[in-house]
């Protein structure tokens, strides 16, 4: 059974249509990397499968591990398994780092019925899984994600991830922004969770990524729909031909920009 | 004259008359006398009084409340309350009122420092009350310092003497029962002497049980610091939902002074609390904090006057409001900076954070600066818990309610970590746990 499953999906946000029709199946153990130019739907998509508030689905559904997806909060999708990186993680002064993830993964832990991990149980496994992403224990102990760079943003990102285990991870552009060490890093970390109860949706604009996180299919989308699924060979041609290739208006431009 | 005021002068009067009070000595007889006259004159005070705009003064204006005549009885149960919000030290534990001697207990107070009911002080020193009581606080411009002045008899002295240093933080507890519509009028003097220093904790809370009759609390706190002396005063206020609660500091700082007032107003129906610091020496710092949590009903009002009356003197105040419910908190900050007080630096906070759609925030700073050299900046702000931050730690798991809640405690903390690391702060952590917004649901899911 597919660990994902979305069809025929419709979204609009604040009264503009942007999904407009998207098919999509990841089964457990696969890595699907979704490319397209700016603007074509991608967090957009991301966003309506983690539940971000404003997003109005009109048509299709979701299911995960079988179940529908689309009814459930936030945090039960997350419970559930679900994990996205964000592209632009967000700044929360006041809230310690390790604090917050160690009520995330505690209320995860509640829902599924098993026992509290203690704050010292817990610094263990933090410890172990910063090594994966070499985020530095000092990280730890600030509020999360403030005054991070971009790079150790990112980081922040797979170290999380890896602490909360999830069954289905999308990242969205955790690739973008990263000099080639720590891309190199953040790649090693996702590959280390890579296993064969696990999928991952990769979004991303740089091939680069896809040579340290080999995928399984790549889709493109564009304008709110995926136009082109194929292995990963698909992205090696994208990379040398452009989207223009692909006949989709206007989007030479900003394939041009995406690969400089 | 409304019923209502007719009803204190008449509590006051009555007072005044009663036959244990003929022993007073003179002077405490005419401060009373001459501050019921000054009530009398100014009335309660309404809201189309200024200083009074925002404050709802509820069922304080319907006059029920009476002062206990007796000493309080049975108290003993009322330890286990105690114990709770207490603090290891000295402490004086006053219970509707009035002190309760076999809940307080003086032992292990520091060298140099002087702690004890203000009923002992009226016999024992005489000539220091007389020459303070009532010079900081002033019966003729407050309406309700002069109720207080007109019922002056419980609370509490603490002198400290030239050199004196105390480790150890001083409690007050004022413990109201919710039995009785009761009015506690407490007077608490503080006289820090040169180079001295000290911490003084005043805690209001109530030991009845939820749907306790409403309460009334009036107290008023008056401090002089000599120079280079130095009073870190706390003021934890967690009266039940149904108290009505007034409270005025006013301290007078000298040469080279160091006040810190950090005032935790999360309990009443309605409560007040002013702190008035003037600088009477250069070289002054005083820092005026407060932490006001409301939700269902609850009006919580701040007012801060801070007067740099001579040169050289320094100013910061950090007040941030929580408000969730059809709660409501207000803060009104005036500086006035004085034609002499030249090098004045002085810089004044309020932010508010509201959690529902009908609670309310109100902040007016009030800048008088009629000196050239100075530095004064202000800022008030009134905002909302960030979507994005909350979509993020849910997205991770959280639930809804404990991200909220991880949120509303990052907005507060600044306040709470501006209160040293130790007994005080720990105390301060644990009430401050219990009163905000999902409290009793973290409690069920864990
Ligand atoms: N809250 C919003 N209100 C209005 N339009 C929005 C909103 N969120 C997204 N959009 C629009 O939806 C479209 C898709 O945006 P989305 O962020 O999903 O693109 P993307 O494929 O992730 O692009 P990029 O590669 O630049 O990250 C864009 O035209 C964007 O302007
Ligand atoms: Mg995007």
């Amino acid at each position: 059974m597919a660990l994902l499953t979305v069809r025929n999906l419709h979204a609009r946000v604040a009264g503009k249509d942007i999904l407009k029709g998207i098919d999509l199946e990841v089964a457990p153990g696969e890595v699907h990397a979704i490319m397209g130019p700016n603007g074509s739907g991608k967090s957009t998509l991301a966003s309506v499968l983690a539940g971000r508030d404003g997003y109005e689905v009109t048509q299709g559904e979701v299911l995960f591990d079988g179940k529908p997806l689309l009814e459930l909060s936030p945090e039960a999708r997350a419970a559930a398994g679900v994990f996205l990186a964000f592209q632009y993680p967000v700044e929360i002064p006041g809230v310690g780092n390790i604090h917050f993830l160690r009520t995330a993964l505690n209320a995860q832990r509640r829902s599924k019925g098993l026992e509290e991990l203690d704050a010292m149980d817990f610094l263990q496994l933090a410890k172990e899984k910063s090594k994966l992403v070499q985020l530095d224990a000092a990280f730890m102990n600030r509020s999360v994600n403030e005054g991070f760079s971009g790079g150790e943003k990112k980081r922040n990102e797979i170290f999380q991830m890896a602490v909360l285990e999830p069954l289905l991870a999308i990242l969205d552009e955790t690739d973008s922004g990263l000099d080639i060490d720590a891309l190199r890093t953040v790649a090693g970390g996702v590959n280390a969770l890579r296993s064969p109860e696990r999928g991952m949706v990769l979004i991303t604009h740089y091939q680069r990524l896809l040579d340290y996180i080999v995928p399984d299919k790549v889709h493109v989308m564009s304008a709110g729909r995926i136009v082109r699924s194929g292995g990963r060979e698909l992205a090696l041609e994208l990379e040398q031909k452009g989207y223009g290739w692909l006949g989709l208006d206007g989007a030479k431009a900003s394939a041009a920009e995406a690969r400089r | 004259m409304t019923a209502a005021l007719a009803h204190y002068l008449d509590v006051a009067t009555r007072f005044q008359a009663a036959p244990e009070q003929a022993s007073a000595p003179q002077w405490l007889k005419r401060l009373r006398a001459d501050a019921l006259s000054h009530f009398e004159r100014q009335g309660l005070p309404t809201t189309r009084d200024e200083a009074w705009k925002y404050s709802r003064l509820g069922s304080i204006a319907e006059g029920t409340f009476l002062p206990r005549t007796e000493a309080p009885r049975d108290t003993a149960h009322l330890s286990a309350v105690v114990e709770r919000l207490g603090l290891p030290g000295p402490r004086l534990v006053f219970v509707d009122g009035r002190l309760a001697p076999e809940l307080s207990s003086v032992a292990g107070l520091p060298r140099g420092l002087t702690l004890k009911p203000l009923r002992d002080a009226v016999r024992e020193d005489g000539e220091l009350l007389e020459s303070l009581l009532g010079q900081r606080a002033l019966a003729k411009e407050h309406a309700f310092t002069a109720l207080n002045a007109a019922l002056l008899e419980e609370g509490a002295l603490l002198r400290l003497a030239p050199g004196a240093l105390s480790e150890v933080p001083v409690q007050l507890v004022f413990l109201t029962r919710g039995d009785a519509p009761v009015l506690s009028s407490p007077r608490i003097l503080v006289v820090a002497e040169e180079s001295s220093e000290a911490t003084l904790v005043e805690t209001y809370a109530s030991a009845g049980p939820a749907g306790s009759a409403a309460t009334f609390t009036n107290a008023v706190t008056e401090v002089t610091l000599g120079d280079n002396a130095s009073l870190h005063h706390y003021k934890v206020q967690v009266e039940a939902d149904a108290a009505l609660h007034l409270g005025a500091l006013h301290a007078r700082q000298g040469r080279d002074s160091r006040f810190a007032s950090h005032a935790f107003a999360f309990g009443g129906a309605m409560a007040r609390n002013e702190v008035h610091a003037a600088f009477a020496g250069e070289g002054g710092d005083a820092t005026l904090n407060g932490l006001y949590v409301g939700q269902g009903a609850q009006h919580l009002d701040n007012r801060t006057a801070l007067d740099h009356a001579v040169p050289r003197c320094t100013s910061r105040e950090l007040y941030k409001g929580v408000l969730d419910g059809q709660s409501r908190g207000t803060f009104h900050g005036l500086i006035r900076v004085r034609q002499d007080a030249q090098r004045t630096d002085s810089r004044q906070q309020n932010r508010n954070l509201l959690l529902s759609e009908s609670a309310q925030a109100d902040a007016k700073p009030q800048l008088e600066i009629f000196a050239d050299d100075v530095k004064c900046a202000h800022g008030a702000a009134v905002g909302r818990l960030d979507a994005q931050a909350l979509f993020y730690l849910r997205s991770r798991g959280v639930p809804q309610a404990e991200a909220e809640r991880l949120l509303t405690y990052a907005f507060a903390r600044e306040v709470v970590e501006a209160v040293p690391a130790g007994p005080v702060r720990a105390n301060i952590e644990a009430l401050l746990a219990l009163k905000l917004p999902g409290a009793a649901q973290r409690e069920v899911t864990a």
